[in-house]
């Protein structure tokens, strides 16, 4: 297709209040897929993408994350304002600004509307969640609201689809900027306020009526706000902060008299274009659910429950789903294996390849049924009612409920877990937040304790749930417990002292919106399946590489000597055992398992041979590639030509030197819980990197994990040889 | 630490109102950042607060104000001076 010659695309902001309907709203113009979740703070950074307008120009469409106010209390609050005022150097102020309200919340969502209309930019309001307002019996009057506020006003339903027409419509449009202000200044602040505009820098980038938000910006600072410290000069910021601090002398309260002005603004216009019906009946149902959900009995034991639920379920449904991949995956792996000539291109599809990739395949259905859990329980609003619940033992070790969402994250992954911080107030219980997410056990660990619970937990029914159910449940239990030390410990030396605000916006239940739970589904299936396909293929192919050669070796060559001898002697089960052994004896001398051997001494105490020294190596590339990790070493290391199940494998493996069971079921709960506490996540590193903007704790979050992830599993792994569990 | 109030002339706290009860906001006695925060969210003086319920474990409250729910703790709600409704 043939466009006009394009000028630059049109730049359009999507802003509002936490929890409107924004990134709904954005995944439904542009097509892409931003997370969406029934509560505040879920996007944290700005995305982009881009959408077709009626025109045929293109706009390009920015996500920002959610805000209650200009005055900024949290990094993501702080982003939006900096681009707003133009103190973003690399993102300048949008031409157009998408501003989304939750029609059924007008009154707190039109505070931070009115500040942005203030700021004099182009700028549509958009009344979303109309579907929810009808189903209220809310009536609101668009064009009051449009005439008082001066700005053009359209009614939508982002999950439905509704009123995107027209909406997109306007924003093809030249919108004028609204020219009315809802607030005044006494006059003497006002006269600080010019005093202070006129320090603030000509910047191309900061419009005319934007600099006086600069200069109350100036005033209002605490000394925490890095765009302003960059672009005014040290003076006229300590001017302003003795200003400010001679205001709270002579006039205190000055700091939020103009909210008061704003919302007187607020009721009068709500009540001449809203016409609610009598009684509060849109509270009956949450308040019927919230009673049951909030109890206080029923309330925390339907939390453990339900998270039990999840893991219980985890394994349960996924069960016969993975059976049929590694039934699959066998299938195919012999299959190729006899059609293919004997040699080390077959052993390189057969026990590189299959056996590698095809394991960690068996793990998608597991993966999906955790997404399903997780997206269903935050879309309908339940994830904040645990926060809440939680927030009294979050207090406990000095955090607050805030925290309890990225650390609920982080049992997906740490890295969007650590990102969603940003929405902490607090700089200590950020850092705070940070330093233990990574304790939270991630998708993918499920990998390896799956394997291991597998192999080694037997599946016996205790009262309502099974053991690997348990055992799993613990697991997640240890490293939150794990968390809880940890925070405790940082909040009472390095990051003490601050207790934060804490409020937390509690939404409504909403029926969770099934598209977005299946593409949050889909997503991280496909994730996981990708990297399947191209991180652990690469890992399995060089670790093929590695660990079969360089061929020969002394021992290999006496063990073959052997094998000639009874070969001619004809006894079949010495030849299966002789096998078996040169194989063992060929990955021992191989790059790979010298490499082993190398750190063998160190992970001894803790009961892991050579083999699974190699695992914990790769494992720094991702968590999950153990688990390939373990099916090439092992394939390639005994002399079967077909692709065993791994848990066989795991459960029967042969110590060579002892003759005797490599791994006995302490081996795997020692292993897991090396798993559960280790910091083998290099991404995770360079993340933590990124949010603190320093090496000093990554670094020590490094050596603060590995340390404690040995310990307990040398206490885990010598007290239980102790205490006769070792055999 | 504010005592229990005993009659309908004392001035209370908003964290010493009984899960359903409403009230109107008189002041809030933050430190001005927070105050400023919390009006914000709508916490202004005149505004009627009804406190829905505490968590569980005691602490934080949830409470209702201009159609919004939020949860917040006692140690703010603690500053919050209210008058009956
Ligand atoms: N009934 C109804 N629900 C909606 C509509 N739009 C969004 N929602 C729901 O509102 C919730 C919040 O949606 P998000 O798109 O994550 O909100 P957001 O504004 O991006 O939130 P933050 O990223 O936290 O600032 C989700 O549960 C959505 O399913 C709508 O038009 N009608
Ligand atoms: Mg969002």
């Amino acid at each position: 297709m043939s466009r006009p010659p394009e000028a630059a695309p049109r730049r359009i902001a999507i802003l509002g209040n936490p929890n409107a309907g924004k990134s709904t709203l954005f995944n439904a113009l542009t097509g892409l897929r931003q997370k969406v979740a029934n509560y505040p703070g879920v996007t944290v950074e700005k995305k982009t993408g881009s959408c077709d307008l009626p025109d045929g120009r293109r706009a390009e469409i920015i996500d920002l994350p959610g805000s209650y106010s200009l005055q900024p209390a949290s990094p993501d609050e702080m982003v939006v304002r900096d681009v707003l005022l133009g103190l973003q150097v690399d993102t300048p102020p949008p031409d157009l600004i998408v501003f989304v309200v939750d029609a059924t919340n007008l009154e707190r969502h039109l505070y931070l509307a009115l500040q942005v209309i203030e700021l004099g930019r182009p700028i549509i309001l958009t009344l979303n969640m109309m579907d929810a307002a009808d189903a209220q019996g809310l009536r609101i009057d668009a064009a009051v609201l449009e005439r008082q506020l001066g700005v053009p006003v359209i009614g939508i339903s982002a999950v439905r689809g509704t009123g995107l027409d027209r909406l997109r419509d306007l924003m093809a449009r030249d919108v004028e900027p609204s020219t009315r202000h809802f607030r005044e200044w006494p006059s003497h602040l006002q006269r600080v306020i010019d005093r202070l505009e006129q320090r603030v820098p000509r910047l191309p980038s900061v419009p005319d009526r934007a600099r006086r938000d600069v200069a109350v910006a100036m005033l209002l600072d605490q000394g925490e706000d890095d765009a302003l410290a960059k672009h005014v000069s040290a003076e006229a910021l300590a001017d302003a902060h003795l200003l400010a601090r001679r205001l709270d002398e002579f006039s205190p309260g000055w700091r939020s008299g103009d909210v008061a002005g704003r919302y007187e603004a607020i009721t009068a216009l709500v009540a001449e274009a809203v016409n609610a019906p009598a009684g509060d009946h849109k509270d009956a149902r949450r308040a019927a659910i919230d009673r049951v959900l909030t109890h206080r009995i029923f309330g925390p034991v339907i939390f453990v429950v339900l998270m039990g639920a999840v893991f219980q379920s985890v394994f349960a449904w996924a069960q016969p789903l993975m059976d049929l991949i590694d039934w699959g995956m066998r299938a195919v792996g012999n299959g190729i294996g006899h059609a293919m000539p004997e040699g080390p291109l077959r052993s390189l599809v057969v026990d590189g390849i299959i056996a590698g990739v095809g394991t960690t395949l068996t793990f998608v259905p597991q993966i999906a049924i955790l997404f399903l859990f997780l997206s269903v329980l935050e879309d309908s609003g339940y994830m904040a009612r645990a926060a809440f619940i939680m927030d009294r033992v979050m207090s406990r070790v000095g955090l607050s409920g805030r925290s309890f969402i990225p650390l609920l994250s982080s049992f997906a992954c740490a890295i969007p877990g650590i990102m969603a911080t940003r929405s902490i107030d607090s700089r200590r219980d950020r850092f705070t937040t940070i330093m233990i997410a990574p304790f939270m056990s991630c998708s993918a660990r499920l990998p390896v304790y799956a394997l291991l619970i597998g192999a080694f937990v037997p599946n016996r029914w205790v009262g309502f749930v099974t053991l690997p159910g348990i055992t799993l449940f613990a697991m997640y239990f240890l490293g939150i417990l794990a968390a809880v030390v940890v925070a405790w410990a940082l909040k009472r030396t390095v990051l003490a002292g601050g207790l934060p605000l804490y409020v937390m916006e509690l939404p409504p239940y909403r029926m969770p919106a099934w598209r977005s739970v299946f593409i949050t589904v889909r997503e991280r299936s496909l994730l996981f399946t990708r990297n399947a396909g191209t991180v652990i293929l690469a890992i399995t192919v060089v670790l093929w590489f590695l660990a079969s050669y360089p061929k020969g070796g002394e021992a290999v060559r006496a063990l073959e000597a052997e094998r000639t001898q009874v070969a001619a002697a004809g006894d079949t089960t010495r030849l299966r055992a002789l096998d078996n052994q040169i194989a063992s004896a060929a990955l021992a001398h191989s790059f790979a398992g010298r490499t082993g051997r190398l750190i063998e001494p160190a992970i001894e105490p803790l009961g892991f041979d050579w083999r699974i020294g190699i695992g914990l190596i790769t494992s720094l590339a991702a968590r999950e590639v153990m688990v390939s990790t373990m099916a090439t070493v092992f394939n390639l290391g005994s002399g079967e030509s077909d692709v065993q199940p791994l848990r066989k494998i795991l459960r029967e493996a042969v110590d060579t030197r002892t003759g005797k069971l490599a791994y006995t079921p302490l081996t795997g709960i020692s292993l897991m819980v090396f798993y559960v506490l280790a910091c083998q996540c290099m991404s995770t590193l360079a993340v933590v990197r990124r949010e603190t903007n320093s090496w000093r704790w990554p670094i020590a979050m490094l050596v603060m994990m590995n340390a404690m992830a040995w310990l307990a599993s040398f206490t885990v792994y010598q007290g239980g040889r102790l205490l006769g569990y070792g055999a | 630490m504010k005592t229990r109030a005993r009659g309908h002339h004392t001035a209370r706290t908003l964290d010493q109102l009984a899960a359903g009860e409403r009230a109107v906001i008189a002041s809030v006695d933050c430190p001005p950042a927070i105050a400023r925060r919390l009006m914000e969210l709508g916490l202004l003086p005149g505004t009627e607060v009804q406190v829905i319920r505490r968590a569980p474990l005691g602490d934080p409250l949830e409470i209702a104000l201009r159609g919004v729910h939020l949860s917040l703790r006692t140690s703010e709600a603690r500053h919050i001076d209210v008058t009956p409704a």
